[in-house]
């Protein structure tokens, strides 16, 4: 018998445990198993006001609030059959740019690079290339001070609100802006061709990927839900392709088609669904650096995270500069009992909220379904895949390598402490 | 000399709110330290690597935060930023990147931060769980902790 052990794996977000159980070099059993708070927000809402949840959902996660923000006020507003003014509409989508860029920032240079540069972290990096992560500092700080502009603080940013913004937030703040997204746009173009010069693991999936797609701009707010696989389906209509199941060794719930299929959300999905609808400057990153798609290596998602961060500082710039804010920031509530369903692309990949609420606006019912739950069952699906190699490798490769696949797909596993514990235990030996 | 005070934590996680609570009590309890010019107060849920833009942009600080030791809930730990490394090991930091990482980060890509007078309140917690309101012991704690705030940065403005 043989088992590896990892007290502590300290990039990535949450606690869990992975158990790769082999026998006769085969993988008979892997679980990833996670704990997440979600289901219990979904408890804490009822009968909770509906303009509270914004900003009780944005508390399920420290790095992307902006995104249970947005996934919420649209399931609430098509609740209440709002339309919301085009303004807003960019404004958020300005607000998902800032999250987009500190997110990915973050995971590109601090939680993935340490892998593919062969060292065990960030302190690492910053030993032998301070600047690169100095401008990972500085990237990731443009993206928290878009925030800071819109809602009022860079983490739990509070100005959303079903039917629009509280207020219109002073355009000064956000232009004075221009010149470090300016900046930050060539940091990303050269992240591009950095990104792609990395020693990624060889592994090759034929993945279903499924994301928002918008036909006129990048999904990630609004549109229909795709899948590389052919099926369209409206947000609505979501959980007709889409459920969620309990599994024994998970509090987190695990996604998969109806078809009983996994599948594979978060920021390989979107270029490959969407790549035709990047921005000139993220198109030109593609194309001068040779990036082939789809993309079907779990571990490049660094590629894509970098192609996004340069779309998002692009559409940024555009949208800081369109800024203009005219008459009322919000709609005025008409309230009436309904049920209605958002989605949205978090950084980690497409998050669906369904609420039915009261004549009151109070909240009878919610269903959350976030990224890393669908993403679950497709990550011990890859590690089976990976298993036979691991089985060959020396122990602290193996556990290496196993950690990297898990990371690679940025798991948001709740904003508690982080540890993930490695056992591998080889039966019959 | 400007100071800058530091809460830091998560107000929906039990006695992790304790941080952000003492400044924000502090404010209420000294308001004419608080309101001088060259103190500010920052109530910062989940920093992260931010901390290191706070600490690049002010002369001294006072961090503000719950830990979690051995000790009884509710002692206040009175610690310089050296002394971080002891509350590593078995830290319950829910703030993605712990203070001591992010400190250990910014001393190494600015050494300049490596002088920066820095003082940490350290109170201990006694549950961390998902939800709002501390506990008793902590709740009872506070006004000392408001007190010891106080006296860290009346030190840090006279030196």
């Amino acid at each position: 018998m043989k088992t590896i052990e990892v007290p502590a794996l300290a990039r990535v977000e949450g606690e869990g445990g992975l158990y790769i159980g082999l026998d006769n070099g085969k993988a008979v059993e892997i679980r990833l198993d996670i704990y997440e708070p979600p289901r219990f927000f979904e408890g804490f809402l009822r009968d909770r006001f509906l303009q509270e949840v914004p900003d009780i959902t944005a508390r399920i996660c420290g790095i992307c609030p902006v995104a249970y923000q947005m996934s919420s006020a649209f399931a609430l507003e098509n609740a209440l059959g709002i339309k919301i003014a085009p303004q807003v509409r960019a404004l958020r989508r300005l607000m998902y740019c800032g999250e987009y860029i500190e997110s990915h920032a973050l995971h590109i240079y601090l939680l993935q690079a340490p892998d593919l540069l062969g060292k065990e972290s960030a302190f690492e990096v910053a030993a032998i290339a301070p600047d690169v992560v100095k401008n990972a500092l500085r990237l990731k700080k443009i993206g928290n001070e878009i925030l800071k502009a819109i809602g009022g603080r860079s983490v739990h940013p509070v100005n959303v609100c079903i039917g629009g913004f509280y207020q219109w937030p002073d355009a000064r703040p956000l232009k004075v802006l221009l010149p470090e997204l300016e900046w930050g746009l060539q940091a990303a173009l050269d992240c591009v061709k950095w990104a792609v010069t990395l020693p990624y693991p060889e592994l090759e999936i034929d993945y279903e990927f499924v994301a928002l797609h918008h036909p006129n701009e990048y999904g990630i707010i609004e549109g229909e839900v795709w899948s590389s696989k052919g099926r369209k389906l409206s947000i609505a209509d979501y959980e007709k392709g889409y459920i969620e199941e309990h599994v024994k060794h998970s509090n987190a719930l695990h996604g998969h088609t109806v078809d009983g299929d996994t599948y594979q959300v978060g920021p390989i999905a979107r270029l490959n669904i969407n790549h035709e609808q990047l921005l000139p400057n993220a198109q030109k990153a593609l194309k001068e650096n040779k990036i082939k798609l789809p993309i079907k290596n779990p571990y490049k998602s660094l590629i894509a995270r970098a192609v996004e961060l340069v779309q998002a500082y692009e559409e940024a710039i555009q949208l800081v500069q369109a800024y203009k804010p005219e008459g009322p920031a919000h709609v005025d509530l008409k309230l009436k009992a309904g049920e209605g369903a958002g989605a949205t692309e978090a950084p980690r990949g497409l998050l669906y909220h369904r609420y039915q609420i009261d004549d009151h606006g109070l909240i009878k019912f919610a269903k959350i379904t976030p990224p890393t739950a669908q993403n679950l069952p497709r990550i011990e699906a890859d590690l089976f895949q990976l298993a036979p190699k691991i089985v060959k490798m020396p122990e602290a490769e193996a556990t290496l390598t196993a950690e990297h696949l898990v990371r690679s797909y940025d798991p948001c596993i709740s904003c508690a402490t982080h540890f993930l514990k490695l056992n591998v235990e080889e039966k019959g030996k | 000399m400007k100071v800058t005070v530091i809460g830091i934590g998560q107000s929906l996680r039990g006695d992790d709110a304790a941080g952000l609570d003492a400044v924000r009590q502090w404010q209420d309890e000294y308001p004419v330290t608080a309101s001088r010019p060259e103190v500010h107060a920052e109530a910062s849920e989940l920093p992260g690597l931010a901390l290191i833009d706070l600490l690049n942009d002010t002369d001294a600080a006072v961090i503000v935060d719950a830990v979690k030791s051995s000790a009884e809930p509710g002692t206040i730990h009175r610690l310089n930023a050296d002394d971080l490394s002891a509350f590593t090991p078995d830290a319950q930091s829910a703030h993605g990147w712990g203070v001591a990482e992010t400190l250990q980060l910014g001393c190494q890509l600015y050494p300049s931060l490596k002088n920066l007078p820095i003082r940490l309140v350290g109170i201990e917690a006694e549950q961390m769980t998902v939800g709002s309101g501390l506990s008793p012991a902590l709740s009872k704690a506070m006004l000392a902790v408001c007190d010891t705030i106080e006296n860290e940065v009346q030190t840090l403005l006279c030196k």
